[in-house]
């Protein structure tokens, strides 16, 4: 018995002894998934995002130059300020659109750390773009499994001005 | 203090031994409480990440021969450190509960047991995260999130066996399955370890205890405890007037044991 209790102590001694790692397997990248159109029929020949106030070299979020009806990219939400503008060349033409949003921090898991998850409240945009449709206000490291087939926002630009 | 814990240790052997020799003429059986810390804790900060310390005693008293009502409480501290956040955590909890032995005594001396236990837990303790790292396109930020109390209750199942290595002197582990009942909600970090529990990041908690005990010989008797009897519903008409636990009451079933209680 004595021989027992030793021995089967030891064993699930072993077996507690193990952990399954001390790495990250989870995303902790928030980004908010963002569709762009123009009518549905007009194509879309260049698209070029920068933050605003981010001109630099380097600090060109989108530079895609291939043709399409639509296009979707993922983009990054501020840590700090309660809204978020970007600056948008679509076929040439330059607009602004402001995001406003909450942001908080959200535990992920131990060896991941802390995500940001914001929601979506509303926007404010220039003239060449059309409308706004927020589809899914939650953006969180989840959110780029949304993409293909669904996503946060969706830009419509005028037709008129592009 | 190492001079009044080794007193302590010396007087315990000395009781003991005078016991276990009262033991030889008599043949008394040595019932009483049973107080143990549970070495585990101790290990805990050299076999798993993150800097745990604390400690945990454990106590059980027989009732009616072969159930063990128990008591368990401890207190725990974490302190886990990345590089991204600095989480820290530290609390008090106890546990109540009770351990069957799943066999039987075979003599007066006989302590040894395996038994299966539930427990029910309660845990207070606080958590405090700072220099919580985030960067991206637009920047870096370094918040925290200020210290708070929590609370959380579990359930605990567990299998372990008890051996008695030296007269009243008991080392004994058990393993631990552990069901999170409720915690106190927190918007921005459900606590992955709490004070009683372990890591609750994964599904099941499992956990290891291994302890030293001692029991205080403070009841004795001449009776073996009777067995926990495991049965379903009796089905008079099958016995036929045989009793299968009685070799002489007549010719058992095919394929059924005797059973011998020893008494």
């Amino acid at each position: 018995m004595r021989y027992f209790v030793i021995v089967g102590s030891l064993f699930a001694l072993m077996l507690w002894s193990c952990n399954n790692g001390n790495r990250c397997y989870d995303s902790v990248d928030t980004l908010m998934v963002t569709s762009f159109s123009i009518d549905g029929f007009k194509t879309i020949n260049s698209l070029v995002i920068n933050g605003v106030n981010r001109s630099d070299l380097g600090d060109t979020l989108v530079n895609d130059s291939s043709s399409a009806l639509t296009k979707s990219d993922n983009l990054p939400l501020s840590l700090t300020a309660d809204s978020t503008g970007f600056v948008i060349k679509t076929n040439g033409t330059t607009d602004t659109l402001f995001i406003r949003h909450t942001m908080s921090l959200v535990f992920v898991s131990r060896y991941c750390g802390f995500a940001p998850d914001y929601v979506l409240l509303g926007c404010r945009h220039t003239s060449g773009i059309d409308s706004v449709k927020i589809f899914h206000p939650k953006v969180n490291p989840s959110s780029i499994q949304l993409a293909p087939n669904g996503q946060n926002i969706t830009i419509y630009f005028s037709s008129a001005r592009h | 203090m190492v001079k009044i814990l080794l007193s302590i240790l010396a007087l315990l052997v000395i009781s003991s031994l005078t016991v276990f020799s009262q033991t030889r003429s008599d043949e008394w059986r040595y019932e009483g409480p049973r107080v143990g810390l549970d070495l585990s804790r101790f290990l805990l900060n050299s076999m798993q990440s993150g800097k745990t310390t604390g400690w945990e005693i454990q106590g059980d008293i027989p009732y009616k021969g072969s159930l063990f009502p128990t008591f368990e409480t401890g207190m725990q501290t974490m302190n886990d450190k990345h590089d991204i956040f600095h989480y820290k955590n530290s609390g008090n909890y106890a546990r109540v509960g009770i351990d069957m032995n799943l066999g039987k005594f075979e003599s007066l001396k006989d302590h040894d047991f395996v038994f299966i236990g539930a427990r029910l837990g309660y845990s207070l303790f606080n958590q405090q995260t700072d220099s919580i790292y985030n960067s991206n396109y637009w920047g870096s930020t370094i918040t925290s999130f200020p210290r708070r109390s929590m609370s959380a209750n579990w359930a605990e199942l567990l299998f372990g066996m008890k051996g008695e290595i030296f007269p009243n002197f008991f080392f004994g582990w058990s393993l631990r399955a552990k069901l999170l009942l409720a915690v106190t909600k927190d918007a921005h970090i459900k606590p992955y370890v709490i004070p009683g529990i372990g890591n609750t990041s994964g599904g099941t908690p499992f956990d290891f205890s291994v302890g030293v005990y001692y029991r205080f010989p403070i009841f004795k008797s001449k009776k073996m405890p009777k067995p926990i009897k495991m049965g379903g519903a009796k089905h008079p008409g099958l016995n036929n007037g045989t009793d299968s636990n009685n070799p002489n009451s007549g010719q058992s079933g095919r394929g059924r044991q005797n059973y011998n209680s020893g008494n």
